[in-house]
């Protein structure tokens, strides 16, 4: 252990004295009148601001949601027993904000910005409002870049532009957050020198977790530091164990952190995992503040919770630097039920939404999307051309797959075009099957897609397909690199790099077939 | 109703008759001596909260208590509070009416506390400060309590003038709590 001087001691001690004011400090109090259940009722307070901090004895912090006429109603971000009747309660004239800056990057923190994962206290520049209203239409402009989430599936028939809102919805268990993960993983390429080179501007993210166990957050943190992606990336953890309120304030906490990256001219992909919790530890505490119950007893304003939150998700004007905030929500469905209302009101915020079949998950169609249902309502704008020119007809492949599925089950007496639609099919799903933690640059899902949708798998067995789209790129990766190179900065598919790629296909196929 | 709702309906035109038959002044003291009355009372309190015991010996037994030190259209009031079945909150309707009695006199009452009693010349000086700072006349009341080691903390409503000792020491801890961690 390093040596402490006793005059170094002192010098640091006599430096912050130095610092240090002795003069009369003004303060504004109120009394506890009723405490319990995470909410307190404070008298007095008179000047107190609508979602102002205060502070409680015992380090806990309070946020004050209703004013009342002789009392002022607060949620309290801590444990409640700490705090008995008659407690002295203090304003810090400041309304819960969030500390923001390029030093929560690889951190996890709490929704008020303390580090909870044991890396030490950080010291914070600027802090800014958890609630601050979503831009104008004057600041904005529309979508126009893609946001590459790695997913060939997505990518290609579901693309989501910079600054687009695209709800993933699915019941549990069918990998939700595994996209959603992956989606942050793949974003490494875009801090890369390469990627500057094709123009792609790097995307920070923020992974907001809102009433999940704990457990699962340090698995997400693991798999995200194991995948290098904490580099550039913020946990805001707001796990199961944490007050109602803490939970509820966490999406917008990430928001505004997604909004300093937005802008200061960067790009921010926020996550929130997931908006169904948020929204039932909203319901918690404003029954608790005998806010009046209406459907599935959520207060009247829990379309608002979710519409402020995602409107701030946008795209900036070239004038104000062109930063954007995109946004990921996730919804947990009830066996299925999207109609229930809190997914029916987040369908209707959103650009779109991925929607994730357990029956799909189950028969290993993983990531199980249902591209029949699953929409992007802005992100064609925003695909690069050549994912649109090979994209185009896959969507419409895939559905006529489906629609004769059905049929193929009754007989065998099918005619040859219909044989050949749905071995296409079978052929299409199993190309899109993709594992967890590996996701795809852009221009491999281009060419995957490619000879997929000019079905040259047709003399493939369905089972061999994966392999062949594995080696295949390979091949092409060491004896055709300029397809991959073309695609890369030209982002378009070009005549002369198709032929190359018809080429280089026949030529892979001849091999394939004698191996 | 919130309780406050009420309690100031019954101040406010407790005010407005004062204001109207001039005895404004003869009413605010009367007023001071029930709210310090049913203040010190635990046992009074007790009988107007109980529901068992009748309107009329509660009548009765508040103008048993107040008759002769009070003026007649006061002791009016309180018999008119506890007809309509409010005598339950009656300290926190002469609690308001003192507090829009303050207010109408531009008063504030402040509670000061010190480490060690203050002499005359420190109490005005005190006072004279903080009425400039305010801009009201200030009814002070004074308190001892060591455990603020020195200096003084004044209360007025839910402002404190916080020039204690024991709160400087405890900010000075708080900043090198803070501090040392980023030196690190």
């Amino acid at each position: 252990m390093a040596e402490v001087r006793p005059d170094e001691v002192s010098a640091i001690l006599r430096k912050q004295l130095a610092g240090f004011e002795n003069e009369t400090d003004i303060y504004e109090v109120g009394t506890v009148l009723q405490v319990g259940d995470g909410i307190a009722r404070v008298y007095g307070l008179s000047k107190v601001m609508a979602s102002e901090l205060v502070e409680f004895p015992n380090n806990v912090t309070g946020m004050v949601l209703n004013l009342d006429e002789d009392s002022v109603g607060c949620v309290l971000f801590g444990e409640s027993t700490l705090i008995k009747e008659g407690d002295t309660v203090k304003r810090t004239n400041r309304v819960a904000s969030f500390p923001v800056g390029e030093k929560l990057l690889g951190r996890v923190v709490n929704p008020l910005g303390e580090p909870v994962d044991g890396k030490g206290h950080i010291q914070f520049e600027k802090y800014l409002p958890i609630e601050r209203k979503a831009l104008g239409v004057i600041q904005r402009q529309p979508v126009k870049e893609p946001l590459q989430t790695g997913i060939t599936a997505i990518d290609a028939m579901i693309p989501i532009g910079r600054g687009q809102r695209e709800l993933i919805i699915g019941d549990r268990q069918t990998g939700k957050t595994a996209v959603a993960i992956d989606a942050i993983i793949n974003q490494k390429f875009t801090h890369t020198a390469d990627a500057k080179k094709y123009g792609v501007n790097p995307v920070y993210c923020v992974y907001v977790a809102v009433g999940q166990k704990n457990s699962t957050i340090a698995q997400v943190v693991a798999k995200l530091e194991e995948a290098g992606a904490m580099e550039y990336t913020t946990v805001i953890a707001a796990p199961a164990s944490v007050p109602a309120p803490l939970q509820y304030i966490a999406p917008y906490a990430g928001a505004t952190l997604g909004e300093f990256f937005r802008d200061s001219g960067k790009h921010a992909l926020v996550i929130y995992d997931d908006l169904s919790k948020q929204a039932a530890a909203y319901r918690e505490l404003s029954l608790l503040l005998r806010r009046p119950p209406g459907r599935e007893a959520y207060p009247g304003d829990v379309f608002y919770l979710h519409s402020r939150l995602l409107e701030r998700a946008s795209k900036l004007s070239e004038d104000l630097g062109g930063g954007s905030l995109t946004a990921l929500p996730i919804i947990e469905t009830q066996q299925g039920d999207v109609s229930a209302y809190i997914p029916t009101n987040v369908i209707s915020i959103t650009d779109g939404q991925i929607y994730l079949e357990p029956n799909l998950f189950n028969s290993g169609v993983r990531p199980a999307i249902n591209v029949g249902i699953s929409v992007s309502r802005v992100g064609g704008n925003a695909q690069i051309k050549a994912m649109k020119k090979v994209a185009g007809s896959l969507k419409l492949d895939l559905a006529q797959y489906r629609e004769l599925e059905a049929f193929a089950k009754f007989g065998s007496d099918l005619d040859k075009a219909t044989l050949r639609t749905l071995a296409k099919g079978a052929r299409l799903v199993e190309l899109l099957k993709q594992g967890q933690y590996t996701p795809v640059p852009v221009e491999k899902q281009v060419l995957s897609v490619f000879i997929g949708t000019n079905n040259y798998f047709e003399s493939i067995e369905v089972k061999d397909v994966k392999r062949f789209e594995r080696e295949f790129l390979e091949f092409v990766e060491l004896k055709y690199p300029q397809i991959f190179e073309n695609i890369r900065v030209t982002k378009a598919l070009n005549d002369d790099t198709i032929q190359l790629a018809k080429k280089a296909t026949e030529e892979f196929l001849e091999k394939f077939k004698k191996s | 109703m919130s309780v406050y709702r009420i309690s100031y309906r019954y101040a406010n035109s407790l005010i407005q008759l004062a204001e109207e038959k001039k005895i404004f002044n003869k009413i605010s003291a009367d007023a001071n001596l029930v709210f310090n009355t049913l203040q010190s009372s635990k046992e009074l309190r007790a009988i107007l909260k109980s529901p068992i015991i009748k309107l009329n010996d509660k009548k009765s037994l508040l103008q048993k208590i107040f008759d002769k030190k009070i003026s007649s259209q006061l002791q009016n009031f309180i018999d008119f509070v506890v007809e309509k079945n409010r005598e339950e909150i009656l300290t926190e309707i002469f609690q308001e009416f003192l507090n829009l009695v303050d207010k109408k006199n531009n008063l504030a009452r402040a509670r000061i506390t010190t480490a060690i009693e203050l002499n005359e010349q420190q109490k005005q000086n005190m006072e004279k400060k903080l009425q400039s700072n305010t801009g009201r006349k200030i009814s002070a009341d004074y308190k001892i309590n060591e455990n603020i080691i020195g200096g003084f903390i004044v209360n007025i409503n839910d402002v404190v003038y916080d020039a204690s000792v024991k709160h400087q020491l405890n900010l000075l801890r708080k900043k090198f709590s803070e501090e040392t961690v980023i030196n690190n």
